[in-house]
């Protein structure tokens, strides 16, 4: 499309002198309250992303009657382990805390990058010993291929809330790298690290939900 | 997500220096650009190339039933050797592919994108006297993986196998199980395809729900708002509650078909209908987020034509709030007779039935908004009248589906295929059609043509009924849905008379969208010059006159009433904008 | 108003509408009439043979009746607006913004006749899915990609019991080789059934879900795999030679899954059961593989 035919239709046309249109923003798109709710609006989106997965669980479940479910084929399938895993949860909603520790840090002014590198690593704490976990039921034959629907659920549910969970940490990692290298968050302006505390108080709860359903009940 | 945490970046391409796409020049000006005005363009025209696309898919589909075993003219031959046989005809494996792409590409390329994308995008700042997106990085974001997600889509045309032939519906075992469906690629790339989509619908409505929320301009309540936002709004809200599930649901076909798991399947403890619950749940929602926009365009042009007030404005959006609520527990309609607990099935049919209540509400609201108006008919009130008719007759016979004992015996007939194109092209497309005509001489600055318009609404209308209304009667006579080639049943082969019809019908139909094709491009570059306001219309878009800048409004709109002041008595014209306060001698009817 | 409409002399969009209701009622009319063949209506409804169809029938012009009056109502009173209230030289609309009366009426309107439809509907299904009675045929309906088969009771008049996972590529039914009523079942690709006794279908998918539907039974059920549906019985009202068609897209020749249906005398049922019955009686049970019939 040639740019000289659309010239003076707006939405054709090619760059012109701007206006000085810019106080229409009577509320600047910066807003901390904006980004905030914007984020919030994604994570209803990420709930029901989960529900969808988890009702499939619950679904499956439902209908297997007992669980581990029984595939007629004689194999036993191993049960959930609850005690490391619930070792693994304790550690997951603390680094809440601690991220939530860094926040007030950098609202009252101060750096708060220690409690970003430990809340980061205790995520990082919690996908390795998940990993543990995933190899140990490897080894006793379950898999998301093998020990049919109790397998397929728990490692595609366990799966999507540990890729979550690694975002998470890596976005961790980079409020911790902002923070250190150029001392990015201030007590006025922390969208990001508001946003990203969010995020992760989200997958922890998810998590705790996770954990009642996966290992519990 | 990045756009939203580091919410600076786009600051930065929103306040000072037009750092993102404003500035730049040639061919990156329309390849990124977070101007919401251009983002709606893009939208706009990568839409188009859909509906031609999945329009001609369904002409193909039309010359099988009516001709089965006959080549194809003219686009037989451009048809992968996946779906027609050497000599250009249909080969029923691939009639299944083209039902499954008509469908997929009808509802997530071309419905979607134009309803939310275009209209969404460029209303929404506009109306509600807003400089752009709350976040406009997102928004471009959200264009470009529409667009990589519709390469995908068409790319499983061509890979081995072929594309899906499991319907938009893609039930499982058969999309989830390679060896019963011959296509895994092409189900897993509509998977992927859809799951991209997912997000481009995720991270729009999560603009337009912030948008609106934050960034009305001052004066601007939620009940000032025009009916098309609040439409949006509800839709946006809708997206963000049922996309999701779609995705997880398709990320398990994925699992399934490739990497053996067993949620699908019943060997290993899976359940076929798990999909359906699934699917469905997202399914209803999304036939209401492609009728919502549609309404709310109808309700706007409605009024503007009629030169009146929309009757009950908020009866008009409670029962838009009420169609979203109850969407959410509609979905065992599509279910009556799928194996699904009878219980259930009846529960269903109760809720069904009352989810009909606010659409009766807004057709009777419509009637209400003509009546003792001052009805001028343009193209666009054409297509916006006839948009209310036809979204009668198909919500009509969805009363008869609803009933459930009738389901058992109309489920998956043509009596659906009428129904549903009824609802999609009568109701969603035809208001498109209506917003297009209104608002284009808005985005271009250009009019368009009367003459091609009329021929295009005419041909339009008569055709569409002639296309989709025998499909009522083929239903009704035992015609299944989905398949290839309807002579090889006893019962049908009485009726394939009807099947022609509908062909033919069909042949004008994809006619008609020639003048209409031809009317854009000619009034892009050949059009005369728009006035700001062509239509007189009160709501704040036609208060920027062309080119509209970057930014929008030159100071911001201050709004003092409702959107739609038409013939307030006392005011010399007939029309009140809203960012116009109303002389001391006139009152306003409160709303 | 009425004098208003009458005495205008019509305007341009006035003909265009007149135009557009003639094209529509012609239309309308026109479309059916190419159905002609199916004599005796003008639906081109498929003609209907079972007790629970006459019934669905009768509900189905229930509310064809009650939405042709909504939709002539409902259109006509819009194109009268349509056509009064066009635009007239000097006039201008009339100001409202609604009136909370009629909003209350057209609500609440609606919704009477809607929850009402709802539990006439849902009496009549409900009906339609009570247990079948007990001197009903019983009769086994396996279906795969791409076709039908039917299994009898043999001589015992029972079936042989089935275990739903142990269905196979081998094992069509998934019955106990070991049992000696598996023999005696009736094998068979039509569905061959009498006329005035009521008939209890098993319905069962190998691989993926098909369905179930013969238009002139009014009936439409879905088959899932990993499952017997049991709740579908109905009677047939006349003979006559139909087909069954799987409705549910399940594959590339999902087209043309279908099997005949024969509604029969209870005489020519027995002639048709009886010696098919004998014939397996006579067969030592391990003579019999399980899965007697491949695909035509
Ligand atoms: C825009 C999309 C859209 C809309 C708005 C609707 C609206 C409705 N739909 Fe539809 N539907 C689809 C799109 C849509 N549908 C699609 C795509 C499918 C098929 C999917 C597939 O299988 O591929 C489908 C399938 C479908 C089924 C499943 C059929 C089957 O597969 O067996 C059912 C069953 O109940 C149903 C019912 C309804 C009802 C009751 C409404 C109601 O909301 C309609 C309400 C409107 C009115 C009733 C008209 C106006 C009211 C009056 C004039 C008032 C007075 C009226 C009376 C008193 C009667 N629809
Ligand atoms: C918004 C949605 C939408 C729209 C607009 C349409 C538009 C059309 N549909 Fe659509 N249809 C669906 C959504 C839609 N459909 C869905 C969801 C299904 C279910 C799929 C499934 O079962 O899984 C379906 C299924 C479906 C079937 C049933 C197939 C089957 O079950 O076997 C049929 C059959 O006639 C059909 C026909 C048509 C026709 C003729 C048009 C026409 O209106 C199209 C007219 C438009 C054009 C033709 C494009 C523009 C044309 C040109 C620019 C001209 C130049 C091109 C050439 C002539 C080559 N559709
Ligand atoms: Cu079996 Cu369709
Ligand atoms: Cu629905």
């Amino acid at each position: 499309m040639s740019n000289a035919a659309f010239n003076d239709a707006s939405l054709f046309h090619a760059p012109q002198e701007e206006s000085h249109a810019h106080d229409s923003h009577h509320a600047p798109p910066t807003d901390p309250k904006i980004c905030k709710l914007g984020m919030i609006v994604f994570l209803c989106s990420e709930a029901l992303l989960f529900s969808g997965l988890i009702s499939a669980y619950l679904v499956c479940r439902q209908a297997a009657g007992c669980w581990p479910p029984n595939l007629g084929d004689g194999i036993e399938l191993p049960p959930m382990p609850k005690l490391l895993t619930g070792i693994n949860t304790v550690i997951l909603v603390a680094s809440s805390f601690v991220y939530h520790f860094a926040e007030e840090a950098v609202k009252k002014g101060k750096s708060g990058a220690g409690w970003m590198l430990a809340a980061a690593l205790m995520g990082a704490t919690f996908v390795g010993v998940q990993c543990v976990e995933w190899t140990e039921l490897y080894h006793e034959g379950l898999w998301f291929n093998k020990g049919g629907v109790y397998g397929s659920s728990f490692f595609t549910l366990t799966g999507f809330h540990g890729a979550h969970v690694c975002i998470g940490v890596l976005l961790i990692l980079w409020c911790f790298y902002l923070q250190v290298t150029k001392r990015f968050f201030t007590a006025e302006r922390h969208v990001a690290l508001m946003n990203v505390g969010l995020y992760w108080h989200f997958v922890d709860v998810v998590w705790v939900f996770l954990y009642t359903i996966l290992y519990l009940i | 997500m990045s756009a939203t945490i580091t919410a600076d970046s786009h600051a930065a391409a929103h306040h000072g220096d037009h750092g993102h796409g404003h500035g730049k020049k040639g061919i990156m000006h329309y390849l990124w650009n977070t101007d919401h005005k251009v983002i709606a363009m893009q939208f706009l025209f990568t839409s188009i190339l859909y509906v031609i696309i999945g329009g001609a898919m369904a002409l193909a589909m039309r010359w099988q039933l009516a001709f089965p075993g006959h080549p194809i003219p003219v686009i037989g031959h451009l048809l992968p050797s996946t779906i027609v046989s050497d000599d250009g005809s249909l080969i029923p494996g691939g009639y299944n592919m083209l039902v499954t792409m008509h469908g997929t590409l009808l509802v997530f390329f071309v419905a979607m994108p134009i309803l939310i994308g275009v209209f969404g995008n460029f209303l929404i700042p506009l109306k509600i006297g807003a400089g752009d997106m709350a976040f406009p990085t997102l928004n471009e974001i959200s264009y470009w993986l529409f667009s990589i997600s519709g390469v995908i889509m068409l790319a499983s045309l061509f890979v081995p196998g072929g594309a899906p032939g499991t319907g938009w519906t893609a039930y499982a075992p058969l999309s989830s199980f390679a060896k019963y469906n011959g296509t895994p690629i092409g189900q897993t790339l509509w998977c992927v395809s859809l799951f991209i989509n997912g997000l481009s619908s995720l991270t729009g409505a999560v603009n337009y729900i912030t948008t609106v929320i934050t960034m009305r301009s001052p004066g601007m309540s939620m009940f000032r708002m025009p009916l098309p936002v609040w439409a949006i709004f509800l839709t946006a809200i809708l997206l963000i509650l049922a996309i999701p599930v779609l995705s997880a649901a398709a990320a398990l076909i994925i699992f399934d078909l490739n990497f053996g798991t067993t949620f699908y399947k019943p060997e290993g403890g899976g359940q076929p209908l798990l999909w359906q619950h699934l699917f469905w749940f997202f399914g209803h929602p999304e036939v209401y987020i492609l009728i919502l926009p549609a309404m709310g365009f109808a309700s706007e042009i409605l009024a503007v034509f009629s030169r009146k007030p929309v009757f009950g404005y908020k009866a008009m959006v409670y029962a838009m709030i009420v169609i979203g609520v109850l969407g959410f527990i509609v979905w065992g309609h599509h279910m009556y007779v799928s194996g699904m607990n009878l219980t259930l099935s009846a529960a269903f049919g109760v809720s069904t039935m009352v989810i009909a209540v606010p659409s009766a509400i807004k057709t009777f609201n419509w009637m209400g908004t003509i009546w003792r108006g001052n009805i001028h008919y343009t193209v666009p009130m054409a297509f916006a009248v006839a948009f209310v008719s036809m979204f009668v007759i198909g919500g009509l016979s969805g009363i008869f589906m609803a009933a459930t004992p009738i389901d058992l015996f109309v489920h998956h007939t043509y009596f659906i295929v009428a129904h549903f194109h009824y609802v999609l092209f009568g109701g969603s497309i035809f208001s498109v059609f209506a917003a297009i005509y209104f608002w284009f001489p808005k985005m271009s600055g250009r009019m368009f043509n009367d003459t091609l318009g009329w021929i295009h609404f005419w041909m339009t209308f008569v055709f569409f009924n002639l296309t989709f209304f025998p499909m009522h009667n083929l239903g009704l006579s035992g015609m299944m849905r989905r398949i290839a080639d309807p002579t090889v049943y006893d019962c049908l082969r009485q009726v394939q008379p009807l099947n022609v019809v509908c062909t033919i019908g069909a042949m004008g139909l994809g006619l008609s969208t020639l003048p209409f094709l031809a009317n854009m491009f000619w009034s892009i570059f050949k059009g005369p010059k728009a006035p700001a306001n062509p239509w007189n219309s009160t709501t704040l878009e036609w208060t920027v006159s062309h080119p509209i800048p970057h930014g929008n409004f030159v100071t911001t709109p201050t709004v003092h009433h409702g959107p739609y002041e038409y013939s307030v008595p006392g005011l010399e014209k007939d029309y009140l904008p809203q960012n116009e306060k109303a002389p001391a001698h006139v009152t306003l009817e409160a709303h | 108003m009425t004098t208003r409409f009458f005495i205008r002399n019509t305007s341009i969009p006035g003909r265009r509408l007149a135009g557009w209701i003639g094209a529509a009622c012609a239309l309308f009319a026109a479309a059916p009439a190419f159905a002609e063949q199916r004599a005796g209506n003008i639906w081109g409804l498929a003609p209907c043979v079972t007790v629970h169809g006459e019934k669905i029938d009768a509900l189905f012009m229930i509310i064809f009746w009650l939405t042709a009056v909504v939709f002539v109502l409902t259109q006509g009173t819009y194109i009268y607006f349509l056509i009064a209230y066009r635009k007239r030289p000097g006039h201008k609309a009339f100001y409202s913004h609604g009136s909370n009366k009629l909003e209350i009426i057209w609500t609440t309107a609606p919704t009477i006749v809607f929850l009402a439809l709802a539990i006439y509907g849902n009496r009549l299904w409900e009906e339609i899915h009570r247990p079948a009675p007990s001197n009903s045929l019983v009769i086994d309906v396996s279906s795969y990609q791409f076709g039908w088969e039917m299994r009898y009771p043999g001589i015992s008049g029972k079936l042989a019991p089935i275990d739903i996972k142990k269905i196979s590529d081998t094992n069509h039914w998934g019955t106990d080789p070991d049992n000696p009523l598996t023999s005696q079942d009736v094998q068979a690709t039509e569905l061959v059934i009498p006329v005035g006794r009521p008939v209890h279908l098993l319905l069962h998918a190998r691989d993926v879900i098909h369905s179930f539907y013969v238009p002139e039974f009014r009936m439409y059920q879905d088959c899932v795999p990993g499952r017997t549906i049991g709740w579908v019985w109905f009677q047939a009202t006349r003979t006559g030679n139909f087909q069954i068609a799987c409705n549910q897209l399940c594959g590339t020749g999902h087209y043309n899954m279908k099997a005949p249906v024969r509604v029969v005398t209870e005489e020519e049922f027995q002639k048709w059961l009886k010696p098919r019955q004998e014939k397996n009686a006579a067969t030592p049970a391990s003579s019999v593989p399980v899965a007697t019939l491949t695909q035509p």
